[in-house]
């Protein structure tokens, strides 16, 4: 959510128009809908309450839960229009996220 | 600061007394900064910053215990407060927080895989759908962070 909230803050009105933010987690996205919407950011927040698609993009972390269980890998993914990956970031430490600059600028580059 | 009996007395317990503060305050403050700072992606980058702070708390806290004259405790409390927070933030950052390297399904120039999934009003949303209409950024994520 934090990653989330400062990406935001960063694109203007046009851009939030121009690209679409999607935000998958297996958490309930309820919460965070009202936070991006309180927020005006514009994503959209999609349940992958099975992880079935974080696995699909081979982003698992096994068992890296609090309770032991398989949670998603954090990883940012910027595809054109044409739905090709055109730059990515993965972490290797939970607490680390790329920076919105960094993802600005691989949206503003395509 | 009170106690001692003679000036040099006096002198060395507050020298020790005021390293034992110093130190739980360098400790709380890189926990306050950390939080109150987690949206600036410096900040919630460079984790290891708080493991540091923790460190430089365990030092004086040592040198706090070193200078103690006649009131130690002050200094021990010191020394036990920032060094759990030194080796539990160390095993947090170090252990806990580690993702490890696996091979992941991306491929720089390559289609993502698609995929269906309802939104938070439980619309089914299709990435394919944005195909020749909108660049799309996709962020996995957990929790708060």
């Amino acid at each position: 959510m934090a990653e989330l909230q400062g990406l935001g803050a960063q694109l203007s009105e046009a851009e939030k128009a121009g690209v679409e933010i999607v935000a998958i987690s297996p958490d309930p996205n309820e919460q965070s809908q009202k936070v991006a919407e309180g927020l005006r950011l514009g994503y959209r927040f999609l349940a992958d309450t099975d992880l079935a698609v974080a696995r699909r993009y081979g982003l698992i972390h096994a068992r890296g839960g609090p309770e032991g269980q398989d949670v998603p890998r954090p990883a940012t993914v910027v595809l054109d229009k044409d739905g090709v990956v055109r730059w990515f970031s993965v972490s290797n430490n939970f607490q680390v996220r790329p920076d919105p600059g960094d993802v600005l600028r691989a949206v503003r580059a395509l | 600061m009170a106690g001692g009996d003679g000036p040099w007395h006096n002198q060395r317990v507050s020298s020790s007394t005021r390293l034992a503060i110093a130190s739980p305050v360098v400790a709380l403050g890189a926990i306050a900064a950390y939080i109150l700072l987690f949206r600036v992606a410096i900040v919630r980058n460079h984790p290891e910053a708080y493991v540091v702070a923790f460190a430089v708390a365990a030092g004086l806290a040592v040198l706090a215990v070193m200078r103690a004259g006649g009131r130690r405790w002050p200094a021990w409390v010191a020394l036990g407060f920032s060094g759990l927070l030194l080796i539990g933030g160390a095993w947090f950052n170090f252990v806990a927080a580690r993702v490890p390297d696996t091979p992941t399904a991306l491929r720089m120039g390559e289609r993502a895989p698609d995929f269906t999934l309802p939104d938070a009003g439980g619309r089914p949303v299709t990435l394919a759908d944005y195909r020749g209409k909108k660049p799309v950024v996709i962020v996995f994520y957990r929790g708060y962070w």
